[in-house]
């Protein structure tokens, strides 16, 4: 899976799913989430329901995407801090990285809504 | 969401990704966390990420009745916790294999237990500022019975419409739930209390951390007094909670003993 290229608008869209079934789609409507939309403060996560997104995004994109590196960095606040944007950045680039070509021409964002 | 049957119950369970090729002598590091409104995720930036990354199998879960655990009315005693620990192990097919317990606040106490308990399965411990002696079950009873009154008093609103709302009342709902209709305030009045001859025939080796301010640090140094195989280490210009406050200092220490305890057993 780490090996196929996804454009950010595409990991929005799966990451944005996997929150409205995290949270509850009657709390959470898929198009309230933008890549502006920060975890703590607009959809006020939980730190568990931040594990638990962790967790499908790793079986999601696999090991390619290095999402424990990338969240060991920070600690809890710090990520629940960070924008769906920020996320999708990291693994839209990841992925773009380990694409064997044509990488270069997915990874941009849609525009912060 | 990873969920495993052990002990009739279901809990709610992260394996960290393992490294490639896990070596089956060195133990499995298994995270327990605090009591009431504590869950697995206490310890996932701060210390299981890093072990983790390390190269530590990694294993946390939420305790019964916490978190997105099951949550039965009964079964809150050290002595069933210690039987849901070596279960779910057995579920996960890590029977066999040494265990490193680390273990914040009640969930030292609990991986006290577990290791005096089965001292064939545990190979260390690290222990979180954990009450251990003194008054801490009188103490603790007294904080929990008077959260479990308030939380009585102003019950979880039913009807919310916001995301912020829904996060504020599902923590409500858990401590409620857990102190106001399950056993565990009883079960923890039952709590026996830790003696030197309890510690002196502890030999694994124990990473013991402590606040510099918190009221259970003479009950550290007592456990360092009698335990043959434990360092203390003190924490300056903290109180209880060093897990939140301290992620470099206490993550070094940490996972330099980690790999002290990994590296006695494979050689």
């Amino acid at each position: 899976m780490a090996s196929e290229t996804l454009p950010a608008s595409a990991v929005l869209a799966e990451i944005t799913a996997m929150l409205v079934e995290i949270v509850g789609d009657e709390y959470l409507l898929a198009d309230e989430v933008t890549p502006a939309t920060t975890f703590n403060e607009d959809l006020a996560l939980e730190s568990i329901e931040f594990v638990a997104l962790a967790e499908l995004l790793h079986q999601r994109y696999g090991d390619g995407v290095d999402l424990m590196g990338f969240l060991a960095e920070k600690d809890m606040e710090e990520v629940l801090a960070m924008s769906v944007g920020d996320l999708v950045e990291h693994i839209a680039l990841s992925t773009s990285r380990t694409a064997p070509r044509s990488a270069s021409l997915s990874t941009s964002l849609p525009a912060a809504g | 969401m990873a969920e495993v049957l052990a002990n009739s119950l279901r809990f709610h369970v992260q394996r960290l990704p393992a490294p490639a090729d896990p070596d089956p002598s060195r133990p499995v590091v298994v995270f327990l966390h605090g009591l009431v409104v504590d869950n697995l995720s206490s310890f996932y930036c701060p210390l299981a990420l890093p072990a983790a990354r390390a190269g530590h199998e990694v294993v946390l879960h939420d305790l019964r009745g916490h978190g997105r655990s099951e949550r039965p009315a009964t079964g809150y005693d050290a002595r069933t916790a210690v039987a849901d620990l070596v279960a779910l192990l057995g579920a996960l097919g890590l029977a066999h294999r040494p265990v490193h317990l680390v273990g914040n606040s009640y969930g030292g106490t609990l991986a006290l237990h577990a290791a005096l308990a089965r001292p064939d399965l545990v190979a260390g411990l690290t222990l979180l500022e954990p009450p251990l002696s003194g008054p801490w079950v009188e103490n603790m009873l007294d904080t929990l019975s008077a959260a479990a009154l308030s939380l009585e008093d102003s019950p979880v609103p039913t009807e919310l419409h916001s995301l912020r709302l829904r996060k504020a009342a599902q923590l409500t709902a858990v401590a409620d739930a857990l102190l106001n209709r399950t056993s565990l305030i009883d079960d923890i009045a039952t709590s026996r209390v830790f003696t030197p001859g309890d510690y002196a025939r502890l030999h694994c080796p124990v990473l013991l951390v402590c606040g510099e301010h918190s009221e259970l640090l003479a009950g550290a140094r007592e456990f360092l007094a009698h335990a043959p195989r434990c360092v203390l280490e003190v924490l300056p210009g903290l109180g209880h909670d060093v897990l939140k406050e301290s992620s470099g200092v206490l993550r070094t220490s940490v996972l330099t003993h980690l790999d002290a305890v990994s590296g006695a057993l494979v050689s």
